[in-house]
């Protein structure tokens, strides 16, 4: 009873705690005078604002009868330019317009930059998450291999990249190795984040098949599979459960470095929260929207590796 | 000295060392067909690294080791193709964790041997029944006793067909009372006619089923027997001394 009470108590401390930091953020920002405009953020995420359709050149409209068609005939004797996609129309049939009159509105809606950003994001870790496995994969069975050479290079790998900052390899595989290998910013981009988790995940692919006790390699062995047999029925399996919850929190990480791909001018998330900040003059309510969108995507990444960690211990 | 067709196991001056430690010292001998051979000795005597050289866990130094009539040693030998006629169990079952008991026993016929399923699943089920498991086939490791875990491993080795098994200390990890069913298990592989070495504390299993005991000390194969001279009358000094302390 004594411990359910005190239970309750420091539950009530830890909701406190969070309504305090949430109302200093709120007077954080009335003291310097900020006026929150979260409708100001909205068209950058969803954009419902219509779309004017304008006349290409002066001319003469003709719309027909069951008003899903109009077509300017330009005075110039052109070819005449057909609309079939709008919601109103703004000009009646016979009209004469010139060149930039409004003719017709589209409506409805359309992602904003925000969503665009967040796409792409999602596309850079997506593809750098599954050449970091599988990379990573590769020099962590190098790392624990028997031959030098491959034992070494592993070696070589991990240390090298473990030990220069993300940004300086993205710097240097877009500048040098892209230029080289005429590569696109997006390439380059996965390339340098692929590159650098392959590093850990390697690393934690290592300690997993090494946390495996040696008599399960041994019997593998003892009934005729090869070593590459033991490893793929039975070693790895185990090992691989072993380092979900580090993997997870490993490519938790690669979404959230993938936002310095921003530098090499690739419209990610970040780099998309930038440049509405300068559109819409509400820099708060944009960078906190940026940020619940990544805690989003790094929430339904850990999520989704704690339901396969459930389903994998069906043997324990 | 020539090997006959019936020489199972033939180990001639097999040395073996860890760095420094001479782990086997000039180690020779013989199993025929349908010999069961006991292997006893202090701890750390070397037996365990001896059965072990026998399908090439641990390899040796110097020597010569026939198998069936392979030289285990030359160089066209296949040592995956020569495991798969020399089963092993161990003192601690080594069991796949996350495969169930009858996938533990299908696992090599269907990925060494590429076998149909279909006739894996037969035979692997016969052996459960075999090893008196077919209750348990579904289980995981984790959720079988010891011994029901060590009968598994058995059906696990016998499934390859193999014409030797090794079996390592096989019941030093288990309960008192499990330890029965599991000796059971390999008296009837022994009475089938089945080619064992056995490293075992065992001495009623030894004495009961071995048709020859061999003594081990300190990397040296000391003592080469029929259980009943090995037991009742030991005429080596550290024989006579370990006999003391363990009988
Ligand atoms: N992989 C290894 N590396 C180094 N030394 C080893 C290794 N395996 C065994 N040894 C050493 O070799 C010697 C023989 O070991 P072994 O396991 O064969 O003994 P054993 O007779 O089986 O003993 P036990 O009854 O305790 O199992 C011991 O001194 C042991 O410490
Ligand atoms: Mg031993």
């Amino acid at each position: 009873m004594h411990s359910k009470q005190r239970a309750w108590f420091w539950n009530a401390v830890f909701f406190a705690v969070i309504i305090g930091i949430g109302c200093s953020v709120y007077l954080a920002g009335k003291r310097i005078d900020y006026t929150w405009r979260w409708d100001r953020v909205t068209p950058f995420i969803i954009n419902t604002d219509p779309i004017s359709i304008s006349a290409e050149r002066n001319g003469t409209v003709e719309i027909n009868a069951d008003q899903s068609q109009i077509t300017l005939i330009p005075d110039s004797g052109e070819e005449s330019f057909v609309i079939t996609e709008f919601t109103e129309t703004l000009v009646s049939d016979g009209d004469l317009v010139f060149e930039g009159d409004t003719l017709a509105e589209l409506h409805g809606w359309r992602i904003g930059p925000i969503v665009e950003g967040l796409i792409v994001t999602i596309e850079i870790s997506l593809y750098s998450l599954l050449i970091a496995l599988a990379l990573g994969l590769l020099i962590g069975l190098m790392r624990i291999s028997a031959n030098p050479a491959a034992r070494k290079l592993a070696i070589v790998y991990i240390e090298v990249i473990r030990g220069t900052p993300l940004l300086v390899q993205i710097f240097i595989m877009y500048f040098f190795i892209g230029t080289v290998l005429e590569l696109e910013r997006f390439t380059s981009g996965v390339v340098a984040l692929s590159v650098f988790t392959a590093a850990y995940v390697a690393e934690i692919i290592r300690a997993g098949i090494q946390s495996i006790p040696d008599g399960q390699m041994e019997a593998a062995r003892s009934l005729g599979m090869s070593y590459p047999k033991a490893m793929i029925y039975v070693i790895l399996p185990q090992a691989f459960k072993r380092t979900l919850p580090p993997l997870a929190g490993q490519f938790i990480n690669l979404i959230k470095d993938s936002s310095l791909v921003s530098v090499i001018s690739i419209t990610d998330l970040t780099k998309a929260g930038r440049e509405v900040v300068s559109g819409s003059f509400a820099p708060f309510e944009v960078w906190f929207t940026v940020a619940l969108l990544y805690l989003l995507l790094t929430g339904i990444l850990s999520w989704s590796i704690q339901r396969l960690e459930k389903r994998l211990s069906a043997s324990d | 000295m020539t090997n006959t067709p019936d020489d199972m196991i033939v180990a001639k001056n097999v040395d073996k060392y860890f760095g420094e430690l001479h782990a086997l010292k000039d180690v020779s001998a013989t199993v025929k067909r349908g010999e069961v051979v006991v292997i006893v000795g202090p701890s750390g005597s070397g037996k365990s690294t001896f059965l072990r050289t026998l399908n090439q866990l641990e390899e040796i130094d110097s020597g010569s080791l026939m198998i069936d009539g392979t030289d285990m040693y030359a160089r066209d030998t296949n040592i995956n193709k020569l495991r798969e006629h020399v089963g092993m169990v161990f003192q601690s079952f080594n069991l796949f964790p996350h495969k169930t008991a009858l996938e533990n026993v299908k696992l090599a016929p269907l990925k060494v041997s590429g076998r149909a399923e279909a006739e894996v699943h037969e035979s692997a089920k016969e052996l459960m029944y075999k090893v008196g498991l077919a209750e348990r086939m579904d289980n995981y490791p984790s959720q079988l006793s010891g011994g029901q875990q060590q009968r598994v491993a058995i059906a696990r080795a016998l499934a390859m067909k193999p014409s030797i098994m090794l079996f390592d200390e096989p019941t030093s990890a288990l309960d008192p009372e499990m330890v029965g069913e599991v000796l059971d298990v390999m008296k009837g592989l022994a009475n089938e006619g089945m080619t064992m070495v056995v490293v075992t504390h065992e001495m009623g299993f030894a004495r009961e089923v071995a048709d020859r005991v061999l003594f081990m000390e300190e990397g040296a194969l000391l003592v080469d027997k029929k259980p009943d001279a090995f037991f009742d009358n030991p005429d080596h000094p550290r024989l006579k001394q370990f006999l003391s302390k363990v009988l």
